[in-house]
């Protein structure tokens, strides 16, 4: 390892260190507890239940969906899974309850807004699809798989 | 697939999309929205601090809804690369772990390097991301924990990019297709191309950006359908807390109510028709949240230098800033001297050319340039300068 690799690390380890005394000292134990629980249940979340889900899903489209369209229905999974994601607290409006008179906060119709979303996905993915069968009806011999 | 007898490891999957060619480029992204994060977010803790060694700037007023709206638009960005680096390596989380002792060392402290990395980034999009939308299912101080993760996962970033950095040097110099640092097997080719899989990254970090920075860019408001605010409110600016919720409704309204200037032994006590009576200015002032949203608004009001003068106050005085509200932590805030002496820095009576409505502080409030909004005091009931 180079000095300045090492140098980097060490830099690093200390930052990381610093954070940890951070946590550890203006807070008490029981809160420490309760910030380790959501880190490593966020952890777990992904590692076991996100990306099983995904694994399915890769399984669910390779299975069911025609090989022209694999690539589009990836690609909007990706955008549409990643909208899905970040909407979680808006769609769900839990903050609501906690300032049950603001009426600047969370007022948007969030349903109505994904779902707008999600059909321009879907529409973008179908119009791709098409294309693309259309492309290689003419050219039979390029194929959709990378070379 | 192997057998289903044995349990999975890094050569189960074949995809030749998991590969470091992508990890390293998506890494990067996410490095800079990371980074930006942080550095941000060091802005805002700082600003918040009432001990301020080096006097955080009054200008440009805008400077504090740049970056901070920069800190949640670059958290949720971070969220779709996240997700897809995360997706490229996650073969070598099944990765046999070493039988011989000194290599197994190694691979349990970059292991547990990057529990700790995960888990610290995790953290902070999901809590950052609830934290905005005022969702606070949790016991721990979100300010402190948030702050304190950020250093965790910065640092165990750093430490990272070390140990990776021969990697992330070779996959950057090389094209995306090359395969020269893939897995054994991971050879079968994905629906995606490599370039195909960035591609759709990119645009699902773009769309997640467009779908919620409206909250504090107004030319986006009409596009970001999932923004926690519309940027709509009474005057023209949204809220962060009612006066219902603050419990301060009886008490503002009260005719009796009197603003005390205090200093030292001297003090003044004004009506909200004295005040009025007052020299008045205008300014055009961002209310800018911690929460990322924000908001122009042109308020009306008295100087607070004005006032101060009343008292006699010397030139290079703190104020303390007391709210009518019975509790919560931003009921007593310090306004620094830089910002006392700013011409811009206002009590005001008035928004968008109309009485201040009560949920904006009525009868009066602070307002000052580049200033966190939850310390523009609302429903002030006392002015003292500190001794």
């Amino acid at each position: 390892m180079s000095p300045a690799r090492f140098f980097l690390g060490g830099v690093g380890a200390l930052v990381l260190a610093y954070g940890g005394w951070l946590l550890w000292s203006r807070r008490e134990p029981a809160d420490v507890l309760d910030a380790a629980v959501w880190a490593g249940g966020a952890v777990l979340l992904h590692d076991v239940v996100l990306s099983v889900a995904l694994l399915v899903l890769g399984l669910v489209v390779a299975g069911l969906v025609p090989r022209v369209a694999r690539g589009p229905v990836v690609a909007g999974a990706v955008v549409l899974g990643s909208l899905t994601l970040v909407a979680v607290p808006v769609l769900g409006g839990f903050g609501r309850e906690t300032d049950p008179t603001n009426e600047t906060l969370l007022d948007r119709d969030y349903t109505a807004g994904w779902l707008v979303l999600a059909g321009i996905v879907v529409a973008v993915v179908l119009v791709w699809s098409l294309l693309r069968a259309r492309r290689d009806h003419h050219q039979p011999h390029s194929g959709d798989t990378p070379t | 697939m192997k057998a289903p007898a044995s349990l999975p490891d890094q050569h189960s999957f074949s995809s030749r999309l998991r590969s470091a060619a992508i990890s390293a480029r998506v890494g990067t992204a996410l490095a800079v929205c990371f980074g930006l994060a942080f550095l941000t977010g060091l802005v805002s803790h700082y600003a918040q601090n009432p001990t301020q060694p080096v006097p955080f700037p009054t200008s440009p007023a805008w400077g504090y809804r740049f970056t901070q709206g920069l800190h949640v638009i670059s958290g949720t960005a971070a969220v779709p690369l996240l997700l897809v680096k995360l997706w490229t390596v996650y073969p070598l989380l099944l990765a046999r772990p070493s039988m011989r002792l000194k290599r197994l060392v190694v691979e349990l402290a970059e292991r547990l390097s990057i529990l700790v990395l995960v888990g610290s980034a995790l953290f902070l999009l999901v809590t950052g991301l609830q934290n905005i939308s005022h969702w606070y299912p949790w016991a721990f101080s979100f300010r402190s924990t948030h702050y304190a993760m950020a250093w965790i996962a910065i640092g165990s970033l750093v430490l990272h990019v070390a140990v990776k950095l021969p990697l992330v040097r070779h996959a950057l110099s090389h094209d995306v297709e090359d395969t020269e640092l893939d897995r054994p097997g991971a050879t079968e080719p994905g629906p995606l191309s490599r370039r195909g899989l960035l591609r759709a990254t990119w645009l699902a970090t773009g769309a997640v950006v467009l779908a919620t920075a409206g909250s504090t860019v107004p030319f986006l408001r009409r596009v970001s359908v999932l923004a926690v605010r519309s940027g709509e409110g009474p005057q023209g600016v949204p809220i962060n807390k009612t006066a219902e919720d603050a419990g301060v409704t009886d008490a503002a309204r009260d005719p009796g109510w009197r603003l005390e200037v205090v200093n030292d032994t001297r003090s003044v006590s004004l009506s909200r028709e004295e005040l009025l009576a007052l020299p008045q200015h205008s300014e055009e002032l961002p209310i800018a949240c911690v929460e990322g949203w924000s908001a122009s608004g042109t308020w009306s009001g008295v100087r607070l230098r004005d006032l101060l003068d009343l008292v006699e106050a010397p030139s290079d005085a703190e104020v303390v800033l007391t709210s009518l509200q019975e509790s919560g932590p931003f009921r007593v805030t310090l306004l620094q001297s830089g910002f006392v002496e700013d011409d811009r820095t206002l009590v005001a009576l008035g928004l968008s050319g109309e009485e201040l409505v009560l949920d904006h502080g009525f009868p009066a409030r602070l307002i000052a340039p580049n200033r966190p909004g939850v310390l523009q005091t609302k429903w002030l009931a006392r002015i003292e300068v500190r001794a």
